[in-house]
């Protein structure tokens, strides 16, 4: 069974490049544009959400607050992928209940370092 | 040893960097409104680097330190005003986001140029992130049409031949810009200066001006790498009025 990620960042630049990280892998990458977008997909159950903090309509925490309020989709580990890294704001958040933080810029490895500590990645087989 | 704050816990658990405690006192103080100029001083004159810094930005037309006309630390911030300490604080950690980001992103390490250069003639990108709210300001970043395709290609993975819409350009400028800018505002709240952006504001335009009056402090960065010039303006108002 492939790995379902949802990528929620309103940037297409950052889906795309999460997309293309774990290409290589037996995953399926699912995108929202924000926190409204991706509350909607989460109810597919994705195995994982990757999730930016400043978008329009939704912002991150908003939809982090409503997910973990959701009996349904409180359990669906989520990674913070963000350029905000003001130390208040990220206690607040990872008092929300995020699995893991990873802070704008990084690289594909430390995003797939950090999803495979949370779910089973396996590369594609050729 | 003094038990670890709950908050730096968490970034500690996460990597994240931490603001350089210089950074970070000097901010605390300038946000005060009532902070005075001894006070400053005094916490400028403990690191040689801000020093040497707040004097050349008093003594611009200075050759060499024979030139100043502004040879102490009180003299130059009456100079140049109290808020340009703020911006002399953030100045290491914008380079830095700068760099990382560029490096991280692309690969590329782009260098601050410390000589005046001219700004972009003609048509440019420019990418504008305004923040309010204790302090208040913006970042501009600017670079030539062809660098910004060059750059979107690259981040993209594809040929510059096949980003035919500016659309997809203006993402990834529009993303980068905001890498930094938010890096930069981090930096800020970690000051005590909690502020929020606004979304990136891409045009095309052949007209910038760098914002300045006399409480909003304005400097401009230029950056350079082989193929690569990018130009950073920031202003920054500490007391937002």
């Amino acid at each position: 069974m492939p790995t379902k990620i949802l990528s929620v960042d309103d940037s297409k630049t950052i889906r795309m490049i999460v997309k293309r990280t774990f290409a290589p892998y037996d995953a399926i990458v699912s995108e929202a544009a924000n926190g409204e977008e991706g509350l909607a997909k989460a109810a597919e159950k994705p195995d994982l959400i990757v999730l930016d903090i400043t978008m329009p309509v939704m912002d991150g925490v908003t939809m982090l607050t409503k997910l973990k309020e959701d009996p349904e989709l409180k359990n669906i580990p989520v990674i913070m992928l963000t350029a905000e890294s003001g130390r208040e704001n990220v206690a607040f958040i990872a008092k929300l209940g995020v699995r893991d933080y990873l802070v704008k810029p990084f690289k594909d490895e430390q995003l797939i370092e950090k999803v495979a500590r949370v779910v089973p990645l396996q590369k594609k087989v050729a | 040893m003094p038990p670890i704050a709950p908050n730096e816990d968490f970034a500690k658990r996460y990597g994240i960097e931490a603001v350089p405690e210089s950074v970070r006192r000097l901010g605390e103080l300038v946000s005060r409104p009532d902070a005075t100029v001894e006070e400053i001083t005094k916490l400028i004159c403990q690191d040689k680097e801000l020093s040497d810094r707040l004097l050349r930005a008093a003594n611009p037309k200075a050759e060499s330190e024979a030139d100043y006309d502004f040879t102490t630390v009180e003299e130059a911030l009456n100079r140049t005003g109290v808020g340009s300490a703020l911006l002399l604080a953030m100045h290491d950690p914008l380079l830095r986001a700068v760099h990382r980001t560029f490096l991280t992103m692309l690969g590329v390490g782009l260098k601050p140029l410390m000589t005046p250069v001219l700004p972009i003639e003609g048509e440019h990108v420019l990418c504008e992130i305004v923040f309010t709210g204790r302090a208040t300001g913006a970042a501009a970043l600017r670079l030539t049409p062809q660098t910004a395709l060059r750059i979107a290609a690259q981040v993209l993975g594809v040929s510059p031949a096949d980003l035919g819409d500016t659309a997809a350009i203006d993402d990834v400028i529009g993303e980068l810009s905001n890498i930094v800018v938010g890096n930069f505002k981090s930096n800020l709240c970690d000051a005590g200066l909690k502020c929020k952006l606004s979304p990136p504001a891409i045009t095309r335009t052949s007209n910038f001006k760098l914002r300045s009056n006399a409480n909003n402090q304005a400097q401009r960065i230029a950056f350079h790498a082989p193929d690569l010039d990018l130009f950073v303006d920031l202003n920054v108002n500490p007391w937002n009025d």
